[in-house]
């Protein structure tokens, strides 16, 4: 193996992690709707079944909850499952099972039983997907003791956490992926020789960029979001953020957090969902109880509007943070109001505005 | 060697006069757990346990003592747990409800109704998946066949042929709610629409009768490796939850509880009774005091074993 990055796919990275749970291990099965049909869960687990045997990958009936539970029953004789959601949504019909007993398995019989399993949900969003195809459940999961809830935001952070969560750990893992970083490329070092920390510890945060002015902690797509407005900012105006994927939502690295807001007195925190009771309430709640007075300026959270998704791009597109007020909060919690930097007319993030539909 | 009848009573008394224990420790506030007691129901767990080796894993539901007990759980584990202590199955964390004891393949009760059916099916599909050649099998009662997941699980037991056994615990009461007013079918005659063979025995107090079922039946799922339902009419003596009779209040009759304690062999049959009362008896009182002298779990315990 060289170590030449490579670059590749959030796809691809989905693919790979999949094709080398089955390979590595034979306890691994795939489970859910369509994950050996022709579109191969958008291409994350296309072939798997020719390559692997319907036995190991396979369709299962539209039944959430018994599917679910049928997963935890397999992972307590021996198994490890691998279910699909198609959307987030989907997965709120499998809630009994997810927090009831995955969550309580291990601790309620006093740790004689351990349920290995991996959860894959994925959010919608853009060409009409409405309010029942893009919701973004992360703050739900997370509130329970007992999961482990992830949004890999990037081909590496997939690549660590599926193969750590595969092969390592003993427990349910909720991975929480974002349709629109299927088409993402990513500069990739986890085939490389160099050892990352991350590939023994994945289930945390990533400082991915330094910064002194202001400290940015996002999540799934809004990372790739904080990045492009952090790059336009500093070669624009030379403002300097500081990005912190958060990553491992019910685990993610309080410290660095504490210490990124120390440093740079400014936060901002973009989430991929409503901003009550969820990621930026919780931050907010870490940064408060730990010690107000590293901020020099209030808290600003980013997140989906307070209101039910709506199909029609023209109110879609009001109900997403853009890039305009994305880069508009940060100059103003930097600069102050009265910044007088010319601010560039609305714009999207290329994805967004790249997405053809129907799914 | 003891006759088959006599060791299935043997069990069985044993199961009523733990619980019995139960219901005289339970006034003095130390078992804090909702008990949920199986008096009535012991002949369907044993009847079933008996066919079992420890490597077949059974799923039941919060009405699980008869079943931890039958399938060979450990009673001074049992009694520790019901005291909260350290010493018990579950480290004291599970209570009444949650009892479970993964060495001899009792793989755990829900309080959520219904919850744990797709469980079996999940272990038989590994079972099958792996070559291990073992039944699961799912106890649960009338009420959790209303939920949807029972349904999820015998479909997918069904189209992915597993060795699973659903036996449905028929005691005509959800709480309080009587099953016609819940119930538009039958249970063992609904199952068969989802092409699985389902079986129905009205005597849920003879142990020997369901025993046989059973035998047969694991058998044929052992030789076919497809699931099967049966359903067994069975009567619960005591109130929902707690240790209390509610044979007053109308929802239910005594007429109906005398009929079922007229044929209750744990109740007619005074001379192995008599035969076995001491010994039982003598191992109850150790577990007490087993569960009396161990210790609460420490502080640090509250935040072990959740990731």
């Amino acid at each position: 193996m060289s170590d030449t990055k490579t670059v590749i796919s959030y796809r691809e990275a989905l693919y790979q992690s999949m094709n080398t749970a089955l390979s590595e291990s034979p306890e691994v099965v795939i489970m859910g709707q369509g994950v050996d049909d022709h579109k191969g869960t958008f291409g994350s687990t296309s072939n798997l079944a020719e390559k692997y045997g319907k036995e190991r990958v396979f369709d299962i009936p539209l039944s959430e909850e018994g599917n679910t539970g049928i997963a935890i029953g397999a992972a307590l004789n021996g198994l490890y499952p691998i279910q699909t959601h198609i959307r987030n949504d989907f997965s709120l019909l499998a809630m009994n099972q997810i927090v009831n007993t995955a969550a309580k398995y291990k601790y309620m019989y006093g740790g004689h039983f351990e349920v290995p399993f991996l959860i894959r949900m994925i959010i919608g969003r853009s060409w009409g997907q409405g309010a029942q195809h893009s919701q973004s459940f992360q703050s739900l999961f997370a509130h329970i003791p007992g999961l482990v809830v992830i949004m890999p935001s990037s081909a590496d952070t997939v690549l660590e956490s599926y193969n750590y969560a595969v092969q390592k750990y003993k427990g349910p893992v909720i991975s929480i992926e974002h349709r629109l970083l299927y088409d993402y490329n990513f500069n990739s070092n986890y085939n490389s020789n160099s050892n990352s920390q991350f590939k023994e510890n994945p289930f945390t945060s990533r400082l991915i960029r330094e910064g002194s002015d202001i400290t940015i902690v996002a999540t799934s797509i809004m990372v790739i979001e904080a990045q492009r407005v952090s790059d336009y900012l500093f070669r624009e105006f030379k403002i300097d953020c500081e990005i912190i994927d958060l990553h491992a939502i019910s685990h993610f690295n309080k410290e660095m957090i504490l210490k990124s807001v120390k440093k740079t007195g400014k936060l901002i925190v973009a989430d991929t969902s409503w901003r009550a009771y969820g990621v930026c309430a919780e931050i907010s709640r870490i940064v408060c109880e730990t010690d107000p007075s590293m901020l020099k300026a209030p808290v600003v959270s980013l997140g989906m509007q307070p209101t039910p998704c709506p199909t029609t791009k023209k109110l879609e597109d009001l109900f997403y943070t853009d890039d305009y007020t994305f880069t508009k909060k940060i100059i103003e919690l930097v600069k102050g109001k009265n910044h007088n930097i010319p601010m560039t007319e609305r714009s999207m993030n290329e994805a967004y505005k790249n997405f053809k539909g129907p799914f | 060697m003891i006759s088959l009848y006599k060791n299935l009573f043997y069990q069985s008394l044993r199961i009523r006069m733990v619980e019995e224990k139960i219901i005289e420790i339970y006034p003095s506030d130390k078992i804090q757990s909702p008990v949920h007691l199986s008096i009535g129901q012991e002949a369907v767990a044993v009847g079933i346990c008996n066919n079992l080796l420890k490597t077949d894993l059974l799923y039941s539901s919060y009405r699980s003592h008869a079943y931890y007990l039958a399938k060979g759980a450990n009673l001074n584990k049992m009694f520790a747990e019901l005291y909260g202590k350290v010493t018990g199955c579950g480290k004291g964390k599970a209570g009444s409800m949650h009892l479970a004891e993964k060495s001899v393949g009792f793989m755990g009760s829900s309080a959520v109704v219904a919850s744990t059916i797709s469980h079996a099916v999940g272990s038989a599909l590994a079972s099958k998946r792996l070559n291990k050649n073992q039944v699961c099998v799912a106890t649960f009662g009338d009420g959790a066949s209303e939920e949807g997941s029972y349904h999820e699980s015998l479909n997918f037991a069904s189209v992915f042929k597993l060795p699973v056994l659903f036996v449905c615990e028929n005691n005509g009461l959800a709480i309080h709610s009587t099953i016609d007013q819940r119930h538009s079918y039958k249970i063992h005659e609904h199952a068969k629409s989802y092409n699985l063979k389902s079986t129905y025995i009205e005597e849920g107090y003879d142990f020997m009768k369901i025993n046989s079922l059973i035998s047969e039946t694991i058998n044929e799922i052992k030789l076919t490796g497809l699931p099967q339902v049966v359903e067994i009419k069975t009567y619960r003596y005591k109130e929902h939850v707690g240790i209390g009779d509610d044979h007053h209040v109308p929802y239910r009759s005594s007429k109906d509880f005398d009929n079922w304690k007229s044929v209750d062999p744990l109740i007619q049959d005074k001379t192995l009774i008599n035969e076995f009362s001491e010994k039982i008896n003598a191992e109850i009182e150790a577990a007490v005091n087993f569960a009396e002298q161990s210790e609460f779990p420490a502080d640090s315990e509250l935040f072990t074993d959740i990731y």
